[in-house]
């Protein structure tokens, strides 16, 4: 093809990628640059309220008002601040102070206790370390149970494949906001599932109370929501896979287990691949179940923290910067992977 | 049967409004667009703002729990898409302070006969008219009624005699726990708002006026911390994740025998397709701090407020405002809330809240402050109520993200 009209094809994908991604790449970059707030001034000032029944309270009281400008608004003051809001994000400060000497407890011993102790308490790094755990955790989940469940509906009847394809989707349809929700209800004080521990003479079992029960739940949860988008990936592997090299295979006297493991999975790994890369970048991102639980004590996010300090501290330019430091950690967690399918894709061109 | 009920509730919410109804004869063409939260009286609110809707004028309001993140970036922005929206104590404070609600004085003047607009519905920031309120409310004491007949016990002044009362409660096996409260919610506000309650009943405040520094982690804080600690001894293993919609579920199944609840949740009680105590719930207000004080609460009111940078018209979006809150929608609806209105009469479910009055309960503080302190303290010590650090170190923690916050929205000057 012709330098011109490959040109002209990608264009349009490209324009709508500058404007669409990195457009708003660049404004979250300047937002976190920055800081904005209205000027005010404090004013001794009666508020009066009502309470009930026609009753009213007056209260005097000194509180912050807007600073009005020549043109009778107020004064919008917008400064650049450089490093400090994704300062303040990560905690910098608080960090080196940690490791320089963390906090005393008296349960705590050792150096490293008393750090893991102080830094996980700070809330970046707090929801760094269960993100990177979900991560980390789910990828190899998925593939497996991914690949076990494209296996098993490759196994049974042409007939029943159609239906149990739409049901093994399920979970991945459904809203993840919807199904966080539903887990959720299923383990709160007398739901279905603690009510039935409780009849099987289990005693009362609180699911939400402690950080190995929230986190392993929304693990679980996570596995659930995306070994279908694995499971249908692969089973459409499945379905170019050729009957020759398992038939030789099986003529060289291979088990199930050795043609899975030199037939089938080789065959499958570039799906493998691609699966990993795009699960690393959701889970990532994981938000739903971590709004729906709120245990952020036991269970955080980064992308969690982005939406909190929007919405609760409505400081816009702290959660540009938790974004950036969001991407961040996306890129590096892919580096690898894409190191390594880049360099794949060398040797077989 | 059930289901006939619940098509009979159903039927009765949406005829209320049409009973209430007077024809709505705003004269005016266009758009009112309002935002507001999603709750029962809100949402017959905006059923009857959709009455004023006409051929010529286009009436849209969205009801959402995302409210405020899309209300602060509307109203800073050059122009609002929204005319209207509902706030309360809290949520107005910045809006207020960064000066960007429109002071509705002529409005009130022009229309006060039309609408019968009392002087108690008007929220005043000096003589400025910022938000025309509708209905008022506070949290207060819920208990069994059965249950303290049965073991002697007495209405529970203090907080320490509720730790007692709770003692007792333990060792009943009809309830799972004896106590309930929101420990949790979204963003942890609930958790942070049980602390404030009961830290200005402890005779402590959360900043400075005069300077905005964070006072909050006083004595009286970390005794307010540390009684919450306390609490939690009674309540489920699960509660710092329990919202006030989870609290009332608990009450309404029997799993608690006591609990801190909003007011306009009491005749949820008495719901005979939601509730199995009917009639075995009684209402007080919540506890004091010290012998002869205050409860530990605060009073809340919710009202809207038109934005200075509406791009609609302010007189429009004002009437359907004042046609939405009239006396008729009050007389029609009586004990889905606690109206303002003077002709809200008061039933039994409303007695505590106006006990709670009597006995000097304070406004929640309408400062911007407030807001951020709020936040940062829920944000915080739930590391203490989890047995993961102390409560002054959870104090500590939520003083220094608080000065943070306030530094960024410019209210300390470092």
């Amino acid at each position: 093809m012709k330098t011109k009209s490959f040109l002209a094809f990608v264009a349009p994908s490209v324009a709508t990628m500058l404007l669409l991604i990195a457009l708003p790449l660049v404004g979250v970059a300047y937002l976190s640059l920055h800081q904005s707030h209205v000027k005010t001034e404090l004013v001794e000032l009666t508020t009066e309220v009502p309470l009930i029944g026609g009753v009213t309270r007056k209260q005097t009281r000194v509180v912050p008002q807007s600073v009005l400008g020549e043109d009778g608004k107020p004064i919008q003051v917008w400064e650049f601040v450089g490093g400090r809001n994704l300062e303040k994000a990560a905690e910098l400060n608080n960090l080196a102070k940690a490791f320089a000497s963390p906090r005393g407890d008296p349960g705590e011993k050792t150096y490293l206790a008393r750090l893991y102790r102080e830094v996980t308490n700070y809330d970046f790094w707090s929801a760094l370390e269960f993100t990177l755990l979900y991560t980390f955790l789910t990828t190899p989940a998925i593939l497996v149970v991914g690949l076990a469940l494209a296996l098993a509906v490759n196994s049974v009847s042409k007939r029943l494949r159609g239906t149990l394809v739409f049901a093994t989707l399920l979970p991945m349809i459904v809203t993840p906001v919807v199904s966080s929700l539903a887990i959720y209800w299923l383990f709160l004080d007398n739901a279905i599932i603690t009510n039935f521990i409780e009849y099987l003479g289990l005693g009362k079992f609180y699911f939400l109370a402690d950080k190995f029960t929230i986190r392993t739940l929304i693990i679980l949860y996570g596995v659930w929501f995306a070994a279908p988008f694995a499971f249908i990936i692969l089973y459409a592997g499945l379905q170019t896979m050729p009957r020759d090299p398992l038939e030789s295979a099986m003529i060289d006297g291979a088990n199930k287990w050795q043609r899975l493991r030199y037939v089938i999975v080789p065959h499958l790994t570039p799906l493998l691949t691609v699966i990993t890369l795009i699960h690393v970048m959701d889970a990532y991102r994981v938000f739903e179940p971590i709004l729906v639980f709120n245990a952020d004590i036991f269970a955080n996010s980064v992308q969690y923290l982005t939406y909190y300090t929007l919405a609760f501290e409505n400081n816009i330019h702290k959660a540009a910067a938790y974004s950036i430091l969001t991407i961040a950690g996306v890129i590096l967690i892919l580096v690898p992977v894409l190191r390594k399918s880049f360099r794949e894709y060398r040797i077989s061109t | 049967m059930t289901r006939l009920k619940l098509l009979a509730a159903a039927a009765a919410i949406f005829a209320a409004p049409a009973v209430a109804s007077a024809e709505c004869d705003i004269d005016a063409s266009g758009e009112v667009n309002v935002i507001t939260n999603f709750f029962e009286t809100l949402e017959l609110l905006s059923n009857v703002m959709k009455e004023c809707e006409s051929d010529e004028l286009k009436i849209d309001v969205k009801l959402t729990t995302q409210h405020k993140e899309e209300r602060e970036q509307a109203f800073a922005a050059s122009s609002s898409p929204y005319d209207a929206s509902a706030v309360a104590n809290s949520s107005i404070t910045m809006l207020q302070a960064k000066g960007q609600l429109m002071p509705l004085n002529d409005l009130v003047d022009k229309y006060r006969d039309e609408y019968n607009i009392e002087d108690q519905m008007l929220i005043r920031f000096g003589d400025e008219i910022s938000a025309i309120a509708f209905m008022a409310n506070a949290q207060h004491f819920y208990y069994r009624k059965d249950l303290f007949e049965k073991h002697g016990l007495e209405v529970p002044a203090t907080y320490a005699d509720l730790l007692e009362a709770a003692k007792v409660l333990q060792a009943d096996e009809s309830v799972d726990h004896p106590f309930g409260a929101a420990f949790g919610g979204p963003g942890n506000w609930e958790r942070g708002n049980e602390f404030v309650n009961i830290l200005l009943a402890n005779g402590g405040e959360l900043f400075d006026p005069l300077t905005s520094e964070p006072v909050f982690n006083g004595p009286q804080g970390v005794e307010a911390l540390e009684l919450m600690g306390e609490l939690l001894n009674y309540m489920s293993p699960n509660a710092l994740t329990h919202d006030f919609g989870q609290v009332r579920q608990q009450l309404q199944q029997g799993e608690i025998a006591m609990a801190i609840q909003w007011g306009d949740q009491a005749a949820t009680m008495d719901n005979e397709n939601e509730s199995i105590v009917v009639g075995k719930v009684g209402f007080a207000p919540a506890p004091a701090m010290t012998d002869g004080g205050p409860p530990a609460t605060t009073f809340w009111w919710d009202g809207y407020v038109i934005p200075k940078n509406l791009d609609g018209d302010p007189e429009t979006a004002f009437q359907v405002i004042m046609h939405a809150t009239r006396s008729e929608v009050v007389a029609a609806n009586n004990d889905i809330t606690l109206w303002v209105r003077s002709n809200y009469a008061p039933s039994e479910y409303s007695k505590a809240v106006i006990d709670s009055v009597m006995a000097n309960a304070p406004p929640y503080p309408m400062n911007p402050q407030s807001e951020l302190a709020h936040g940062a303290i829920g944000n915080n010590i739930g590391d203490f109520l989890g047995g993961l650090e102390s409560a002054e170190q959870s104090l500590a923690d939520a003083a220094s993200d608080y000065r943070s916050a306030a530094i960024d929205a410019g209210l300390i000057t470092e």
